[in-house]
Order: C-alpha cells, then structure tokens, then sequence
C-alpha cells in the first residue's frame, strides 16, 4: 500500500517536473523566435494615496492624475533601448485608458477560467498587427500591511504605534504577447528591487525620507518614481530572458 | 516560507499535563506575493476571494489521533482515529489593523462533527518590524464533534472508571491569544505566542475533563520562518 503511493507520488512528480521542463522549452523557444515587438505601456495616469497600519475608521485610498508626468512614454522608451539589442522595437498605436481599465477578478478562479484580457485587447486595439509579439507593460497588485491593496505608482504612509513609514511604489506586470496567436508566452511582475528593506511590498518600492511638500515637491516625486522604474526594468526583462540579466 | 517551530500544548484536549512539540512551518503563496496576517490557531487555508479587506476560501484542518495508551488518564477510553475537518473561512479588516475571521469545517474520520471557529485579532505594528497582536476566541463543535473525545459509553466507562456521559455538542471553549513577530529582513521572521482556551458547557463538565483533566487549556509557541521565492517557469 505504501509502496503503491510512494510510487505515484513519484510519478505525479516527474508529471510535474518533465511539463515544467516543456513548458520552459516551449516559451524560450517561441521568445528565440521573436524578431519584431510593439511596446505598450499603461500605468502612469494615475498615482494612489494610500493610509495603512494604525488607521482610523473610513480610511480610503485615493488617487491622483499624474498623466502630465509621462511615464508610459519614458517606459516605453526604457523598453526600447533596453530590447533594440536584440529584437526590432517598432511603435505601436493603443488606447492606453482601455488597457489600463483592465482589472483581475477578487475571485482568483475567475482569472483561471476567463483566460487573460489582454489577449483580446491586443487582438484589437493595437496597430499595427501583424509584429511577432507585443510587450504589454500594466498595473500590478500588492497587498500592504493587512486588509490593504495597493497597485501601479502610489505613495504610501505605513502608521505603526511608535513610527510612521513613507514609502512610493511602482508595481507593475510585463506580459509578452504573441502577434499571431494572441497566446500570453511570458508574464512576470516586477520584483522588490533589493533585499535590504523591510516594508513588506510586492514589487519595487522605496522608503520616503523627506516630505513631498513645498514647490518642485511633484518633480521630486516623479524623479523618485521615475528611479524605482528605470532600476527595475532591466531586472524584470532580464528575469523574462528579454535581455541578458542585470 | 518554511521553518520550524515548537508548541508546549496540552497532552490532549481537557488534558492537565502538557508536552512540548516540534511543529513544522511550511507555507505556499504566489511568487511575489506578501504573507498576511495568521494567528496560531487559523487552520490552513487558500484565499480564492480576495477584495483587499474582505477575503474568504477553502479551509483545512488536521486532528491528530488521540491513542488511549500513551496517556494513563485515557486509558479503557478506546483510540481516537485521525481527524479531517475541511470547510471555508472568512476574513474581515474593518480596519488595517483589526482582524475578524471565522471558519465553519466538516470533520472527517475520527470525527464526523461540524467545527465553528471565530476569532478576532488587534494586530499593532509597534514599528514596522515588531508586532504584537492579541484577541478573543470562541468554537462551537456539534455533538458528533464532541462525543469521540469527551462522551464515555457504558463499556469505556466499565474499562475506565469513568461514569457514562454523554457529551453534547454546543458552545466548546472560549479563549485569549496573543503573538508577538519580529521580521529581521525580508527573508526571517522570528514568533511567539500563547493561546489559553476554557472549555465549556459539555466538554467541560466531561468526566474525562472533571475529574482526570482541567478545563483550563493553555498554549505556548514560538518558530522561525524563512521565506523564499520558487518559480516553476
């Protein structure tokens, strides 16, 4: 009896690892092919103001137009020096407010089931067709502190009992389209950037050390975002294997 | 995350001895993904709805057997088999800083009962790597749930020295917990707690409980837990 189960979990586990071994195969062979890409980017119109930790009753993020400050157009310019090297970037046209309207379910197998958005917004809101794959640059999603989401740009204040903690985020999710099929080959969210901190965020993020007040205060906010942006990119495209790992 | 950690909790339900246990600390989550708030007593879980402060999903919990000879005060009581209670949670932040949860679980195996659980936890960062949390406890368990452990029939009342009870189910214990965890970086995170719990109604008046045990259950706990990243691309 237990020889019988030892060995289908043998077998469930080399299931396992040989599909995990295809599926690796698959993707790196469909990137190797990739000779044009598009670049869409879609987080930057709107920056979050987010209160959490010790907070009172009612506390509701709220959010601000940052569209002035150009963030797309400085990722999408990132990504394209970043990826020239090694495919042929070429501009693409999209309504951004549709891509960046896109949300996940709360009900995580709602997401499973209803496949990804995106696909069907590359097939049709982006021109032109037709390049091997599209790289789609939105909002992700983090939890911080408990009870709390946060997602894409947003300063944070974390209100513990003996400190307050300000924090700015930049989280965000590439996906790598194919053009023909629509099929997502890669996705990835980008990482915390370093390992040193302690604020518990899913993506990259850095502590606040002076206040965003007074004049040039929204230059200096957009430099810092604009910082945890260009640090990251080429960490989250070499994880996909984009571009040779920083 | 996985880590270790150890337990000083009683030898058994209504047990007045204690012993100590290694108790291994293994958690899954999505690559990326922040850990959340757990008290000691939640049973494992998957949260499939998640809207920020309100989540809720499949709910998992295993009771080990309960053998007659490894404690003198069990014995002609018959073994216990291993427990399975499988059912959902909700979870509830009011606020960030106020945990409401509840589990309602079916057992399996050494019982067949239903199982309620409700808590809530104040959870205070003191700063943003120390915090202590603290609240009440309450469980509920139904007669199916409760009868295995505390009820004695005339034969293991016969084989015990025990009077035959029939143990009902109804209100099961009301309790206290609170932990305190200590994250050293992003990777090690350092925790302790103690949990007391009295039991109620028919299990406390149990004479398994009267008379060879206490109503009064208390648990004390600490670990370490290391968290990493594992892709399978």
């Amino acid at each position: 009896m237990r020889r019988t189960a030892f060995l289908w979990i043998g077998l469930a586990a080399a299931c396992v690892a040989l599909g995990a071994a295809a599926a690796f195969e698959t993707r790196a062979s469909r990137i190797q092919a990739i000779k044009t890409v598009g670049i869409v980017s879609a987080i930057g119109e709107e920056m979050s103001l987010t209160r959490a930790g010790l907070t009172g009753l009612g506390n509701v993020a709220q959010s601000a137009s940052i569209s002035a400050w150009g963030l797309d157009e400085l990722i999408v310019q990132q990504v394209t020096r970043l990826l020239s090297g090694r495919f042929r970037v070429q501009p693409v046209n999209y309504r951004r407010a549709a891509f960046a309207a896109v949300r996940d379910s709360a009900v995580a197998p709602v997401n499973l089931l209803r496949g990804d958005p995106f696909k069907e917004l590359v097939r049709s809101d982006i021109a032109p067709q037709g390049l091997d794959a599209y790289i789609v640059i939105t909002r992700a999603r983090s939890k911080l502190g408990n009870g709390r989401n946060v997602e894409g740009v947003g300063l944070a204040e974390y209100r513990t009992l003996l400190a307050d903690y300000g924090l700015i985020h930049a989280l965000y999710e590439v996906r790598v389209i194919d053009g023909k099929t629509f099929d997502v080959i890669e996705k990835r969210a980008a990482a915390p950037l370093d390992n040193t901190g302690t604020v518990r965020i899913a993506g990259p993020s850095g502590p606040v050390n002076e206040t965003f007040g007074g004049p040039a205060s929204g230059e200096r906010l957009r430099a810092a975002i604009a910082d945890l942006i260009t640090r990251s990119l080429p960490v989250t495209l070499g994880d996909m294997h984009l571009i040779d790992g920083q | 995350m996985v880590g270790i950690g150890g337990e000083y909790t009683p030898d058994f339900v209504g047990s007045k001895n204690s012993k100590f246990l290694p108790i291994p600390i293994f958690t899954i989550r999505r690559a990326g993904s922040i850990d959340q708030f757990r008290g000691p007593r939640d049973s494992a879980s998957i949260a499939l709805l998640d809207v920020g402060n309100f989540r809720a999903g499949p709910a998992f919990k295993y009771v080990s057997s309960r053998k007659s000879d490894k404690y003198s005060e069990l014995t002609g009581l018959g073994n216990v088999d291993t427990a399975y209670e499988l059912g959902g949670f909700v979870e509830y932040y009011p606020v960030d800083w106020l945990r409401l949860r509840s589990e309602l679980r079916q057992g399996f195996g050494g019982h067949t009962g239903t199982v309620a659980d409700v808590s809530a936890d104040v959870i205070v960062p003191l700063i943003q790597r120390l915090t202590i949390s603290a609240g009440p406890r309450f469980t509920w368990k139904s007669t199916n749930a409760t009868a295995p452990y505390f009820g004695v029939d005339a034969t293991q009342a016969l084989a015990s020295g025990l009077p035959v009870y029939d143990a009902r189910g109804g209100a099961h214990s009301v309790g206290f917990g609170s932990q305190i965890s200590y994250r050293i970086n992003p990777q090690w995170e350092v925790h302790a707690y103690v949990e007391y719990e009295k039991l109620l109604g028919d299990v406390a008046d149990s004479p398994l409980v009267k008379l060879r045990g206490s109503s009064n259950q208390t648990t004390v706990g600490l670990g370490a837990s290391y968290s990493f990243d594992f892709r399978i691309r």
